[in-house]
């Protein structure tokens, strides 16, 4: 009846369905409102509020970066050669997960993927390796031992060929030194993951590593690139190239020189240093015993050290050149100035003695450096006076470490003359009561060879960048510590020292050069600080041609016997400074041969070879025969009946 | 008189001028061809897809063979290293010095030098080690800001 009254009645009012269909319809529209709403918040909250994180989130999801390693940059000797460079290597790594049976969060149980016996029995003879430590490695609790690193890369392909379960292999760079010993100090060495650690290497770590890159990729869950997903790649920087001041060549001849040395004269170490004279280039600085920067961990560590430049001795005589040099450069004396010169002379309660005795002598400057007397130079030093000396020996470089920056490098040991006792003066003026490097000695006389202009030394030429090219060093500040007067003459009387009919240096000679230079014999010090030890050091520091000085020389025997720096190092320093000049196509000053003398001479050395060639050849000969003779007595013997 | 009438009707008025017609002359539906459309529409989407598709499979390919010339970049550096590194160490002068040695090479006797008596015609001409485009070593880096 309602429902009929209201659709016969109500005029214009709605009928009760419509009322129920609009309320509906309302309701629909509010639930569907609400849909919208609740789908809108959280759009706005995904795409807004959240977007950034679940960004990164997804990305960590399907992106991985892959640092890339950059590659060290090369170490080259003066002409290009290689010293120290990097290849690639393989590492084999293992995920010790693999052989043990694991349970997933399910609880599933999963059986290991391999036994760790048998990867351990094929792994290590291939590796080298104990079979017991490999395996050992392999039941580790660890998600990542290596088993070995930096291993032959045709070996890593190998291992990886055998596809081994838990086994992988990366490929990362090894650092190596193709020449070995080669000026083994002073390149120096990096560890395992090329950061230098000793030398060069140390010291220029900073250019030579490079920086590595980045490369971001976007993997599917299989672990493949997914082809159009991101891909940024960020190149690694490679480290640049360092191109040392050494000469390859002349570098060999010095270590094999100081190598004979040490055996030659039983002596504990040697070192030797040649330097360019007027650029401050250090063509070679050698010390023995030497090392392997590729074969470490056995040798003595003191072997690494540079001793050119670490170790520090007192010069002796050699030192005369320098207080001489001050005394004439401030016109105390002249090269003909006579002294009359005892075989002794007492200097604040102690007594100074020359090497040989001999009676009171007129002796010229010149001569008292030929001769090496202590005595007249402590005379000349006297005249100078403890200031002027002090002050000379520092423009010189001593007590003060060169722009070398070389680790470890040593500065030497000179007192300020404030602090100097009454027997200073004479002792120093000789070369005792302070130590210098054998670098800092060499410098010295390079001074000298350069009519008295200081010049810094430096083992570094410059650097080499991508496009190949020399990018020179800057070279230090040079200063006039004498006058080319001064130097002149000082050379003229280390010449006089060595081709003097009184010289001490005579086996320093080299056949057609002229050559000046000091020898030097130095008691040690004892290490406790108390006085002189029975041991000695040995020097001889020269230049050649001595008219016009290309190169410097300066050796260092440490404890040699016999201990005399005339028998030890003036030889040493011979056998290098000839190979220098050569290697440095200097032409000689010296006197000339005339042709039929060459050849005849030439023939006699040829002759002699000859006759020990074929010496040699019969020895061999022989020992063939005898074994061809016992080879058969033995096959005999072998021979079944 | 009694007149039969029929009932007034009364007219709406009416107003000819504003009242639109009644009926309307209307012109015959177009029949649209939907099912062309649709088709349309298939090819459009299928080389939409198409394209997609072949587009995604050029670029996998293009960087499967970019991974591939990577790593063929890579084996020729690891092997230029390799060999850089064993030049120079059968460079190094005590291996040479010991190969020689085993070939029954003696080292050098002592170098003289020979002073002339008189000039020879090439005396005074400027000595060179090497001709202006004599190749370099390509192992070695380019030591001298002037080559």
């Amino acid at each position: 009846m309602t429902r009929l009254r209201t659709r016969v009645g109500g005029g214009g009012s709605l009928h009760s369905g419509d009322e129920l269909a609009i309320r509906r319809i309302r309701w629909t529209l509010a639930i569907f409102a609400l849909l919208v709403l609740a789908s809108t918040v959280k759009l706005v909250q995904i795409q807004v509020v959240d977007a950034a994180d679940l960004a990164a989130v997804g990305e960590r999801q399907r992106a991985r970066t892959l640092e890339l390693p950059a590659s060290r940059g090369r170490i080259y000797d003066r002409d290009g050669d290689v010293l120290a460079t990097s290849i690639q290597a393989a590492t084999i790594y293992a995920d010790p997960r693999a052989y043990r049976g694991t349970t997933t969060p399910e609880g599933r149980e999963v059986p290991p993927a391999g036994e760790a016996a048998v990867v351990a029995d094929t792994l290590a003879p291939l590796l080298e390796m104990e079979v017991d430590g490999v395996r050992e490695r392999l039941e580790q609790d660890r998600h990542f031992v290596y088993l070995s690193r930096q291993v032959d890369h045709a070996l890593g392909e190998e291992i990886a060929a055998l596809d081994l379960p838990g086994i992988g292999v990366l490929t990362e760079p090894q650092r190596v030194y193709p020449a070995g010993t080669l000026a083994g100090q002073v390149v120096g060495f990096t560890d395992i993951d090329a950061q230098g650690l000793q030398g060069l290497e140390a010291r220029y770590d900073h250019i030579l590593a490079g920086q590595p890159g980045t490369l971001l990729l976007e993997r599917a869950p299989g672990g493949l690139d997914i082809a159009s997903g991101i891909r940024e790649l960020e190149p690694p920087v490679v480290g640049t190239d360092v191109v040392l001041t050494l000469d390859r060549d002349i570098q060999h001849v010095a270590e094999l020189v100081a190598d004979q040395a040490l055996e030659t004269f039983e002596a504990v170490g040697a070192s030797i240093v040649v330097s360019e004279v007027g650029t401050g280039d250090v063509l070679a600085m050698a010390s023995a015993p030497g090392f392997d920067p590729n074969v470490r961990g056995d040798e003595d560590p003191a072997d690494r050290r540079n001793r050119a430049v670490t170790d520090v001795f007192e010069p002796g005589s050699t030192q005369k050149a320098l207080t001489i040099a001050a005394a004439v450069e401030e016109g105390v004396v002249e090269p003909t100035t006579t002294l009359e010169v005892d075989d002794a002379i007492r200097v604040g309660g102690s007594t100074f003695t020359d090497a040989t005795r001999h009676a009171t002598e007129s002796w010229t400057v010149s001569q008292i450096m030929e001769r090496s007397s202590n005595v007249g130079t402590i005379q000349i030093a006297e005249q100078l006076g403890p200031e002027q000396l002090d002050g000379y020996l520092r423009a010189f470089g001593y007590g003060q470490r060169t722009d070398l920056g070389f680790p470890g490098e040593s500065g030497g040991l000179l007192m300020p003359h404030t602090q100097w006792w009454s027997t200073s003066l004479p002792t120093i003026a000789i070369g005792h009561g302070v130590a210098v490097s054998l670098l800092q000695l060499a410098n010295s006389y390079a001074t000298l060879a350069n009519d008295g202009v200081s010049v810094p030394p430096r083992l570094v030429q410059g650097t080499v960048g991508e496009d190949g090219r020399l990018s020179p060093a800057a070279m230090g500040a040079a200063r006039q510590v004498v006058s080319p007067g001064t130097a002149g003459a000082v050379r003229a009387m280390l010449e006089d020292a060595v081709h003097g009919e009184d010289g001490t240096g005579a086996r320093a000679q080299v056949e057609g050069y002229r050559v000046a230079g000091k020898t030097g014999t130095a008691r040690k010090p004892r290490t406790d600080g108390r006085g002189y030890s029975d041991e000695y050091v040995a020097t001889f520091v020269g230049m050649a041609p001595a008219d016009d000085p290309q190169v410097v020389v300066a050796v260092m025997v440490d404890e040699p016997y016999p201990f005399f720096g005339g028998l030890v190092a003036a030889p040493v320093f011979a056998e290098v400074m000839e190979a220098a000049l050569l290697a440095l196509r200097i032409p000689p000053d010296g006197s000339g041969t005339d042709l039929p003398t060459a050849v005849r001479l030439a023939a006699a050395h040829a002759e002699r070879h000859a006759e020990e060639a074929v010496e040699a050849a019969d020895d061999a000969a022989e020992v063939v025969e005898t074994a061809q003779e016992e080879g058969e007595d033995g096959g005999d013997t072998d021979a079944a009946p | 008189m009694t007149a039969i009438t029929a009932p007034l009707r009364r007219r709406r008025p009416t107003d000819d001028a504003a009242t639109p017609p009644d009926l309307r002359l209307v012109e015959e539906p177009v029949v649209r061809h939907t099912l062309a459309y649709a088709v349309v529409m298939v090819l459009v989407l299928a080389a939409a897809v198409f394209g997609a598709v072949t587009l995604n499979a050029l670029a996998a390919g293009a960087s499967v063979e970019a991974r591939g010339l990577e790593a063929r970049v890579a084996v020729a550096e690891r092997e230029y290293a390799a060999l850089v590194a064993e030049v120079a160490a059968l460079e190094d002068p005590a291996r040479v010095r010991a190969a020689a040695e085993e070939l029954g090479m003696v080292p050098p006797g002592p170098v003289r030098h020979l002073t002339l008596e008189r000039n020879l015609p090439g005396d005074g001409a400027v000595p060179t080690t090497r001709t202006p485009d004599a190749p370099t070593d390509p192992l070695k880096p380019l030591l001298s800001v002037e080559r």
